[in-house]
């Protein structure tokens, strides 16, 4: 009985899983359903809910653990094979038949082997039947809306179950593989269908089983191995050639290469005219009719050169155009220049300022004036130290505080300053030091010229110059008087320091302030010098009015002198600088000429015989220049030197005497000894004579030169042979080191210092048996390097050579053309490698041919 | 051809013009190396054939020489009886020029030997074309002239006067005065470097470039006064006879000679160098002539007998003068030098030098009563090559091969003792050793520069004091290491050396067992 119900109840239950598939979607909708009393509703939950769950839990534990434990089992048992894997779920397939007959769960079928829990199902599946009949009962309705539920879980466990019939599964149970044709059949009728099946059908006549491929590793092994033969068997074919190079003594590249012509005639002559301009040109250069007349006689020429009367008008037209335009301009630039206008020429100024700062790397002339200009401010800057913070302006700030200010002052000081350090910067130049000399220098000339040229001045010029000079120098000292009453040159020591050289300046102005006043005087025609006349020692008066002026002269360049050993005296004293020294020579010198050029002007006036016009012309500059000279020479010493060499020139005089004495001596000692002639020829002793006297010990020493030559040489060698081997220094003991008491005298000197001693001495020795000479007794070969010859030799042996002998025997020919045949020159004399300039070197080609 | 290339002479030829044997390449193990001499001695082969190919169809004119017959003695024949033989051109070549003024003379002649220069003693110098035999410039120099040599070319001669030597051009103008020289005694020109050398009274040599003026080298003997002094033409070395019977060898870049040794007991009077560079020939007051080999640096012959001066001719006979008496020496192997003519100048004539033309089979003679010359059969060298020296030369050549021998011409350094030393390796020089004092301030030079390391300034923490004191202390000692190591190594070498000296210090009887044990 309760077989048959079940059979029944569980046939629905197959034939939903057939067909009802998509059921198990609207469980939730069914859940909605149909309402219950509360009351009831509580209790039917109360024992659903228990009923429900048990059955479901049980549903799936049923299916999972169906499904589950094969697949464990499986893994554990064949390590995850995965065909087998396949092979293990036909037992599946077969249950899913069983199912379909027996209308029972897989879960049984599974089961059946674990353990008996037939009577557990039978429960089960009547406890199902059961509950849908209450719930039948109780609700009323079909007993089949209550099985949807139950359904749904069997869906779920039977869905897998088509899906595997629609899989190849199916067909795999039936043969065992899965031909190409049922793949192709479908296909049949379609476009490229015949074409498919022939490919097929070719592989099928290849057809072999395909082995599994290989394993990377292995797999990528094999690939190396074939690209090495590969690739070997490419490269050998080179192989011939890079031999060929590699042996070859010159390697040529890219002879081949025409680099086409080189010559001008050949590029002129494949000149082609591309732009507008050489078309033309060329157009009017290849003209027919031009080439033709050339060919011809040229008579032809002529005819083609005429010009028509339309083009000299033209011409003549432009030309007269150009010539007014010309005079316009001029016309304009007059007018321009006659223009008075101040602000207009300060405009201009302006204007051309602007534009000559360009010029002016043109033009030296501008640049000329430029740098005059420059200089000028430059001088100006440093006297005036305009941008050095002095103005009112800048102190103000600096009274501020730099800190208080905007970026605007700041940048301005700081571009004052720095237009300060530029104008300031010291410039190197070559005159620097020079310039005062330079200067006095200049005088002088330019006073000898006056000298020379200007002998009739007029008086009053003169008086007029030196008058002159008197009030500069009066200025002068004025002038000086105010000091700086702040800043550096306020401080006390420079101060005095300024005062001392004023004073010295001073000094020197009033000086010369009174050599103007004398001048001044003489030429006023005082007569005081005139009457202190003396005598001078030695010199011919030829008339008594001549006596006075030349010996006023003579007193005046006395007093000069006189004047500059006071000088030099006072200077001694005084710290005087070089430019107040330099300033005074050039005043003095200037001075001296002035008062020369005037005496020799009065000496021409009163003068009445030519003869000694003559005499005091000549002798009158001469002395006055050498005073001058001598002033000048003198002035820059100091009198302490004079003095000096006055008194080295004194000894030297004695010592010229004395050696002359001795020179005397020497010559009668001489005299005593040689015969006459060599007396005769020994008049001076500093001549050469090409006989020379050997003394006794020259004689002496030829005669018995060859005496013990022998002995003489082997010292000489020895004395080589110790410069080139040293010997080696003898040990030495440092007295009382070591030495508490005499034990180190006893013990003598220390082994180590003793042998060392022996080895350095063996080495020598064996150095010495080395020497080229060591077997030659009469020869010393000198084993000095030359330093200058080393560069000659090489240092190392160039790199294939590895034996000295292989090296010097490849290079004991000359290579030259006056050595060699021509035709061993070229071969013995190329280079490794030939190759044209410019031209890039291609990879090596194979060629087929060659093989 | 190729019957011709068999012929024993030659082969000689070939091995000549070869200059020595190639390496051995067998012992070579560079391939490439060895492919590359081969090629190249295979060229040096062919050169050397087609050179001596062209020498034997080129250089065809031979030296003559006097053959005797029977018991004839070659120095018998009289210059008379060659007179009567030769040609007329050769006849031109036997002349005397008594010139009893101004004598004693000395000559030279151009490289050519065209041109000769004479100086008289007493101040008389001229230029003798010898093809015309026409003085081209006569003249008096009114003071003593003891040596005049030609330069470059014959358009300039040196003369070493009384007090310094002067350059004079063709046309007797002078061109330089060289005070530097001092009063010289002998001039020789080396022209190949254009170096004037001479030696003065006291005995300095000089070496002045005369193309840059340039004083090269200016070197005391230190062995007195000397005027003996020859150039040997294979090397360009000059030799120096002194009084002490020693031959100093010198070249221009070195202050000591190269090569000293005594070859007389006597002074040396005269020094004569063979071209080939191997002969070298001294005369004494000890009444010898020796010739010495300079490869080996000994006497190969000694001769009796004074002479005053000595010549090599071209072909390697040695002409020798002793007062009026002139001796010709010639070797038919180069080994035993015997007389082979003899020439008897009038008696009291005092000849002061004798020197062989070159290219011509003459000797020239100055003595105190002019200039000689006389005819050796066999001493000139018959073939002369047009690019080294041309007796027939024109005016263009002369003045190309003036501008080629200015371009090649060689420095004062190349001047050395065997010149085919040069380009090859450098003898090694023995290593300079270090003194102790130049260790010891390498030393402190290296810790000094490791203390003063400045270090950078590192994260915090890394370069505290005490880290950076240790780390310059690492810095000293390292410094210090390697001079330590150094020590060690010098001592190892020490204890080495002492090891082996040991060996041989042992006594005979135990020398045995330390070879064994060594080897």
């Amino acid at each position: 009985m309760a077989e048959t119900k079940r059979k029944r109840n569980v046939a629905p239950a197959t034939n939903r899983n057939n067909n009802n598939k998509k059921k198990g979607g609207k469980q939730s909708n069914w859940k909605k359903g149909p309402h219950l009393p509360n009351a009831l509703q509580k209790q039917l939950d109360s024992l659903n809910r228990n009923e429900e769950e048990d059955i479901i839990q049980s549903d799936e534990d049923l299916y999972e653990y169906g499904e589950k434990l094969p697949e464990e089992e499986s893994q554990k048992n064949r390590a995850y094979d995965p065909v087998e894997n396949f092979e293990y779920e036909l037992p599946e397939d077969f249950e899913d038949e069983d199912v379909a007959s027996d209308d029972e769960d897989g879960d049984d079928g599974v089961k059946k082997g674990d353990h008996d829990g037939d009577d557990e199902d039978d429960d089960d599946d009547y406890d199902d039947e059961k509950h849908a009949r209450m719930l039948q009962d109780i609700t009323g309705l079909p007993g089949a809306a209550f099985e949807g539920k139950k359904k749904k879980n069997n869906v779920i466990v039977y869905e897998s179950y088509p899906e595997a019939e629609s899989n190849p599964t199916h067909d795999i149970n039936n043969d065992g593989r899965v031909t190409i044709d049922d793949f192709l059949n479908p296909l049949h009728g379609k476009s490229g269908f015949s074409k498919l099946r022939k490919d097929v059908a070719r592989l099928d006549k290849k057809s072999k089983s395909i082995l599994p491929p290989l394993p990377k590793p292995q797999q990528e092994k094999i690939d190396r191995k074939t690209a090495y033969i590969q690739a070997n068997k490419r490269l050998t074919e080179y192989e011939h050639l890079v031999k060929k190079n590699r042996e070859a003594q010159t390697i040529y590249f890219n002879e081949d290469i025409d680099l086409g012509n080189s010559t001008v005639g050949a590029i002129v002559s494949e000149f082609k005219p591309r732009t507008d301009f050489e078309m033309k040109m060329d157009l009017l250069i290849n003209a027919k009719e031009l080439s033709d007349a050339h060919q011809s006689d040229g008579a032809r020429l002529l005819e083609l050169n005429q010009v028509s009367a339309e083009d000299v008008k033209e011409r003549q037209d432009r030309l007269a155009k150009m010539r007014n335009l010309l005079f316009r301009d001029e016309l304009k630039l007059k007018r321009i220049k006659n223009i008075k206008s101040k602000t207009y020429r300060r405009l201009l100024k302006k204007d051309q300022s602007k534009v000559g700062s360009i010029d002016t790397e043109m033009d030296p002339e501008v640049a000329k004036e430029l740098a005059e200009k420059q200089e000028f401010k430059r001088a100006e800057e440093r006297m005036t130290l305009k941008h050095k913070n002095t103005s009112k302006w800048a102190k103000r700030i600096k009274k501020r505080g730099l800190d208080a200010q905007d970026d605007g002052t700041r940048a301005a000081i700081s571009e004052q300053l720095q237009q300060h350090a530029l104008l300031t910067r010291k410039r190197n130049s070559m005159h620097d030091d020079d310039d005062s000399s330079d200067v006095s220098m200049d005088d002088d000339d330019d006073d000898d010229d006056v000298i020379s040229g200007d002998d009739d001045d007029d008086e009053a010029s003169k008086l007029k110059f030196l008058e002159k000079g008197k009030k500069r120098t009066l200025e002068l000292l004025e002038e000086d008087d105010d000091a700086p009453k702040s800043g550096l040159l306020s401080l006390p020591f420079m101060a005095r320091g300024q005062k001392k050289k004023k004073d010295a300046a001073d000094e020197e102005a009033r000086l010369a302030l009174q050599e103007f006043e004398s001048s001044l005087k003489q030429l006023e025609g005082d007569d005081d010098l005139n009457n202190n006349t003396g005598l001078v020692g030695g010199r011919k008066v030829f008339g008594a009015q001549k006596k006075p002026v030349s010996q006023s002269k003579i007193k005046v360049n006395n007093k000069d002198r006189d004047n500059y050993f006071d000088n030099s005296e006072s200077e001694d004293d005084a710290d005087v600088t070089e430019d107040v020294k330099d300033k005074r020579d050039r005043i003095i010198t200037q001075k001296d000429d002035t008062i020369d050029t005037d005496i020799l002007r009065e000496e021409s006036e009163v003068g009445h015989d030519p003869l000694f016009d003559d005499i005091s012309k000549v002798s009158g500059p001469k002395i006055a220049h050498e005073v001058s000279l001598f002033s000048t020479n003198i002035s820059k010493k100091s009198k302490d030197k004079a003095n000096k060499s006055k008194a080295k020139a004194k000894k030297s005089k004695v010592a010229e005497l004395a050696s002359s004495k001795e020179t005397d001596i020497e010559h009668g000692d001489e005299d005593r000894y040689t015969d006459g002639e060599a007396r005769m020829v020994d008049g001076v002793i500093t001549s050469g004579t090409d006989y020379e006297l050997p003394s006794q010990d020259d004689l002496i020493k030829r005669a018995f030169a060859g005496d013990d030559v022998e002995g003489d040489f082997e010292m000489a060698k020895q004395e080589v042979m110790n410069e080139e081997n040293p010997e080696p220094e003898k040990p030495v003991l440092l007295p009382g080191w070591g030495e508490w008491t005499h034990k180190q005298e006893r013990r003598g000197l220390p082994s180590w210092m003793v042998e060392e001693h022996e080895r350095a001495k063996k080495k020598r020795d064996a150095d010495l048996k080395k020497r080229p000479d060591a077997h030659l007794k009469h020869v010393i070969i000198s084993e000095k390097v030359d330093k200058k010859a080393e560069k000659l030799q090489m240092k190392v042996l160039p790199y294939p050579f590895k034996n000295k002998e292989h090296f010097e025997q490849s290079n004991r020919m000359p290579l030259g053309p006056e050595f060699n045949p021509a035709t061993a020159l070229g071969a013995l004399n190329r280079p490794e490698v030939v190759k044209k300039p410019g031209v890039s070197i291609q990879p090596i080609k194979l060629k087929k041919g060659k093989k | 051809m190729d019957i011709h290339d068999v012929s024993d002479d030659l082969e000689i030829k070939v091995k000549k013009y070869q200059r020595g044997q190639g390496a051995d390449l067998e012992s070579l193990k560079d391939k490439k190396l060895k492919g590359q001499l081969a090629v190249k001695e295979d060229l040096f082969k062919k050169s050397a054939n087609a050179a001596a190919k062209a020498e034997k169809w080129l250089m065809q004119t031979e030296e003559g020489r006097l053959e005797p017959e029977g018991l004839e003695k070659t120095w018998r024949f009289s210059q008379q009886s060659i007179a009567n033989e030769v040609d007329v051109a050769s006849r031109k070549n036997q002349f005397d020029l008594v010139l009893p003024d101004l004598g004693p003379y000395t000559l030279d002649y151009t490289s050519s030997g065209r041109y000769m220069v004479s100086a008289g003693r007493k101040g008389h110098l001229s230029i003798i074309d010898l093809h015309t035999l026409k003085p081209i410039k006569d003249m008096q120099v009114g003071e003593t002239v003891r040596d005049a040599v030609f330069l470059h070319n014959e358009l300039f001669f040196a003369a070493a006067q009384k007090k310094y030597t002067y350059i004079y051009n063709r046309a007797g103008s002078e061109l330089h005065c060289l005070k530097e020289h001092g009063s010289v005694l002998k001039l020789q020109f080396l022209k190949n470097h254009f170096l004037l050398s001479s030696i003065n009274k006291f005995g300095q040599l000089h070496y002045q470039d005369i193309t840059t003026g340039q004083m090269i080298g200016n070197y005391r003997t230190g062995l007195g006064r000397s005027d003996v002094l020859q150039l040997n033409p294979y090397n360009s070395v000059l030799a120096s006879g002194h009084s002490g019977g020693t031959v100093s060898m010198w070249k221009p870049t070195s202050p000591a000679p190269l090569v000293k040794m005594l070859c007389h007991r006597g002074p040396v009077t005269a020094i004569a160098f063979h071209s080939n560079g191997h002969l070298m020939a001294t005369a004494g007051m000890d009444k010898k002539l020796k010739i010495w080999d300079l490869r080996k640096y000994k006497a190969v012959q000694t001769l009796p007998g004074m002479a005053k001066s000595l010549d090599f001719s071209q072909k390697g006979m040695l002409a020798a003068s002793t007062g009026s008496f002139v001796q010709v020496l010639a070797t038919s192997d180069s080994q035993d030098y015997s007389r082979y003519m003899i020439h008897t100048m009038a008696k009291g004539y005092q000849i002061s030098k004798v020197l062989f033309r070159p290219y011509e089979d003459v000797l020239g003679i100055g003595h105190s009563s002019g200039l000689s010359s006389i005819l050796i059969p066999g001493s000139g060298e018959p073939n002369f090559d047009s690019w080294v020296a041309n007796p027939y030369e024109t005016l263009k050549q002369r003045r190309e091969k003036e501008v080629r021998v200015l371009l090649d011409k060689l420095p004062p350094e190349s001047i050395m003792l065997d010149p085919t030393q040069i380009g090859n390796l450098r003898n090694t020089r023995k290593q300079e050793k270090q003194t102790k004092e130049e260790k010891e301030a390498e030393k402190a030079a290296a810790v000094a520069a490791a203390k003063n390391v400045s270090l950078k300034k590192k994260t915090k923490g890394r370069s505290k004091p005490s880290k950076v004191a240790r780390k310059k202390q690492e810095g000293i000692e390292l410094a210090k290491r390697s001079f330590v190591e150094q020590n060690k190594e010098d001592g190892a070498a020490k204890k080495k050396q002492k090891r082996i000296t040991d060996a041989s210090d042992l006594p005979a009887a135990l020398q045995p067992f330390v070879s064994r044990k060594r080897s």
